[in-house]
């Protein structure tokens, strides 16, 4: 049951609601999948995604607000800066449970103000503000800013920072606690359009078909999710509780992804924090894990601590084993608006190209690029976010450094996004998902690592397969991306281990569906093929699906050592279980069919 | 290493291993913790039965079936159906996909868990080598 999205033009200043026909939302449920059919005949090759007609979509799902396990979240789709590509990232906090209970589930942006504006979002009215002071302020300033200047309680703030203002192609959305929509740079999205923040708060209910049926089976849900063994490890240690298993597998990457040994690395996990500056934690709505860590450091000062990503890409990556320094990093990328996953790997890039002798003193503005030194890692941080000195070389990303001196091969990216941080040659499945992921080299289109270390799903089908098999597990690779493209759509956490059944009595009783299983999947891989579709259109094709050949070379040591996914293997048996073309890597008109999808080939 | 599990003679076996099996020593050599196994009763298993391991870096001190009333606080505690064991001391069911799944509930010091996992892999192998179905 989905509300109204509330439509913005910044160029004209005209809002209206924008009502998605009905059988999108019972063929896409919302999300993510929902925003990729919205937006379909928006997106073009020659759509520029800073140009003002670019669309910025903001977009709940149906179980957005319900208290149900872990799905306080929403997503923000568009074209992406970084990739050309599909863009999506989805966000906890508060503010897609605010939106929805001001009576929207999404906001859709287009145009360009002609200077910095906010959006004030308040039970079914909206309003543009100028935003000139704001303008430059950092993301927790911004947040505090307009929480003062409206004199009104939990007023829920999603903006950018100084990244964003810029424009850097990987400049993300902040909201509340520190909660972020990442990556695939939509904040440099909002950046172009002059757009600050937007500030969210209602006061209605949250609309569901059945919240007598919704109710128990919620509690139920609810109660099992916090049992969960892995919810207790993220609880007490965060997205980072599995470093230590991550490293003695070989999954968690060293030295940009070229070590599998680093002996500070037991420093820098979840454990680690947790014995050291752990001071308390944090959740997003109603989620039952908490798992936001709140370190204090030597200031004394209470803080965020870093996830997973933030402590492998800014720690082990770059060869930092101070917890302080990987919080500190953490916090810059945040406050300025960037994505930590792909300023960690630039940064990790530079430092590679530097020990290579491929940049010298003279292209890094003097600053030596040395492992280990977390100094020189927030400099370059620093000069990123103002586009200073070597940092206007970093702000290209990866890709774009890599390319500017001759070395493209060198950047680990696929598609332009920077990799996460988990290494296929530890977790073969993940080489799948990198390569085919619609928006680049990301783990939350499918977490399949996960998969690899066990952790399948009887009900949906998803079978164990060993850590570093090959094609023979390719059909499961496909069937995890579906099941992870219905997350993305409802918009469910990757972290609510919930039963698929109990997913889908929760859908069912929200949306007054009667689907079963399959009906629930197939609504995955149609969402997981639109997407395909639509990169397809924007100039992804065949060869795209491919690794960067630092991931496809032997680790010398560690628990991953000599091993090397056979990608070529991998995807012929990848698009056999998609019904995909082999040679052009477009979805059969057959499956297109088969999905109720035929429609996009008279587009 | 033929005796059948759970009972008192595959606990001892199990103590043996652990005791003279020099990897497992050299691995476990920083734990500290003892352990209560809870197997519980399914089609195949009548009773259930709870078995108790006081672990200490990298040799086992204490192990005994634990009766009625008799259930001390342990550092940790794990707990599934008996098919479910059986599966792990198979080598069907690897330890980290059974914590994954929920097929083995774990309680306990999860940061002291997840900072010993090898410790509880190389464990786990020496209960699969003494163990035959």
């Amino acid at each position: 049951m989905l509300q109204p999205i509330l439509k913005v033009d910044l160029t004209t200043r005209q809002v209206e609601n924008f009502f998605p026909p009905n059988e999108w939302i019972s063929e896409y449920l919302g999300g993510a999948s929902l925003a990729a059919r919205i937006l379909f005949d928006f997106l073009s090759k020659d759509l520029d995604p800073l140009e003002a007609r670019s669309p910025l979509l903001f977009l709940n799902g149906p179980l957005t607000g319900s208290a149900g396990p872990a799905v306080g979240r929403f997503a923000v789709c568009g074209k992406s800066p970084a990739t050309g590509l599909w863009a999506e990232s989805n966000c906890g906090g508060f503010w897609g449970p605010e939106l929805r209970k001001a009576g929207f589930d999404g906001v859709w942006v287009t145009g360009r103000a002609v200077s910095p504006v906010w959006l004030w979002i308040r039970d079914g009215k909206a309003e543009i503000r100028q935003a000139d002071h704001l303008w430059g302020q950092d993301t927790y300033q911004v947040q505090a800013s307009i929480q003062g200047e409206l004199s009104e309680k939990n007023v829920r703030v999603a903006s950018i920072g100084i990244g964003g203002e810029s424009q850097i192609p990987f400049s993300l959305i902040l909201c509340d606690h520190g909660r972020v929509a990442g990556r695939t740079g939509m904040g440099a999205v909002m950046g172009s359009k002059n757009l600050k923040a937007i500030a969210v708060k209602g006061s209605g209910e949250i609309p569901l078909i059945d919240w007598e049926a919704y109710r128990p089976i919620r509690s139920r849900a609810n109660r099992e999710l916090r049992a969960h063994n892995q919810s207790q490890v993220m609880r007490a240690l965060g997205t980072a509780g599995g470093a230590d298993y991550f490293d003695y597998i070989g999954t968690m990457p060293k030295k940009y992804f070229q070590s599998g040994v680093f002996e500070g690395a037991e420093k820098v996990s979840g454990s680690s924090f947790a014995e050291t500056i752990l001071s308390g934690v944090s959740a997003c709505h109603a989620c039952v894990i908490a798992c936001g860590r709140v370190v204090t450091l030597a200031d004394g000062k209470r803080r965020k601590g870093p996830e997973y990503e933030t402590i492998a890409g800014f720690g082990p990556n770059l060869l930092i084993d101070e917890a302080a320094e990987i919080t500190h990093l953490g916090e810059l990328c945040d406050r300025y608006g960037l994505d930590s996953i792909s300023m960690s790997n630039t940064i990790g890039l530079a430092y590679k190209m530097y020990e290579e002798g491929w940049i010298t003193p003279a292209d890094t503005g003097g600053l030596a690029l040395v492992w280990g030194d977390a100094e020189a890692a927030k400099t370059c941080v620093e000069w990123t976010a103002r586009r200073s000195s070597f940092g206007r070389l970093l702000a290209m990303g990866a890709k774009g450094l890599a390319a500017h001196f001759g070395q493209v091969e060198a950047a680990v990216q696929v598609n332009g996004l920077e990799l996460a941080y988990h290494d296929p040659r530890g977790a073969s499945g993940m080489a799948l998902v990198y390569a085919t992921s619609p928006r680049g080299g990301c783990h939350n289109q499918s977490d399949y690592f996960l998969v690899d270390m066990g952790h399948c799903e009887d009900d949906l089908g998803i079978r164990f397969f060993e850590r570093q098999e090959g094609s023979v597990k390719a059909a499961n690779v496909a069937r995890h991306q579906d099941w992870r493209t219905v997350g993305n759509a409802l918009v469910l956490c990757q972290l609510a281990n919930v039963p698929p059944k109990d997913v889908l009595a929760l859908v069912n009783a929200a949306s007054g569906l009667r689907w079963s299983l399959e009906d629930l999947l197939r609504s995955g891989e149609r969402g997981w093929n639109l997407k395909r579709v639509i990169n397809v259109r924007l100039g992804l094709n065949r060869k795209s699906d491919r690794l960067p050949p630092a991931l496809l070379r032997p680790l010398p040591d560690g628990g991953a050592a000599g091993y090397v996914p056979d990608l070529d293997g991998m995807l012929q048996a990848y698009y056999q279980a998609r019904g995909w073309d082999q040679a052009t890597g477009m979805p059969e008109k057959r499956k297109l069919a088969e999905l109720g999808l035929a429609w996009v080939l008279v587009r | 290493m033929d005796h059948p599990f759970p009972s008192a003679a595959w606990l001892a076996a199990f103590q043996e291993k652990l005791n003279q099996d020099q990897q497992y020593h050299e691995i476990a050599h920083n734990w500290e913790g003892d352990i209560l196994f809870s197997i519980q009763a399914d089609d195949s298993l009548e009773e259930s039965t709870i078995m108790y391991l006081d672990l200490w870096h990298g040799t086992c001190r204490q192990a005994r079936i634990l009766e009625d009333g008799d259930i001390p606080k342990a550092a940790f505690e794990l707990q599934a159906p008996y098919s479910n064991w059986v599966r792990i001391l198979k080598g069907d069911l690897h330890p980290m996909q059974a914590m994954l799944t929920q097929k083995l509930k774990v309680k306990g010091n999860m940061t002291y868990m997840m900072r010993h996992v090898p410790t509880v892999l190389d464990f786990t192998r020496c209960a699969q080598e003494i163990s035959q179905f």
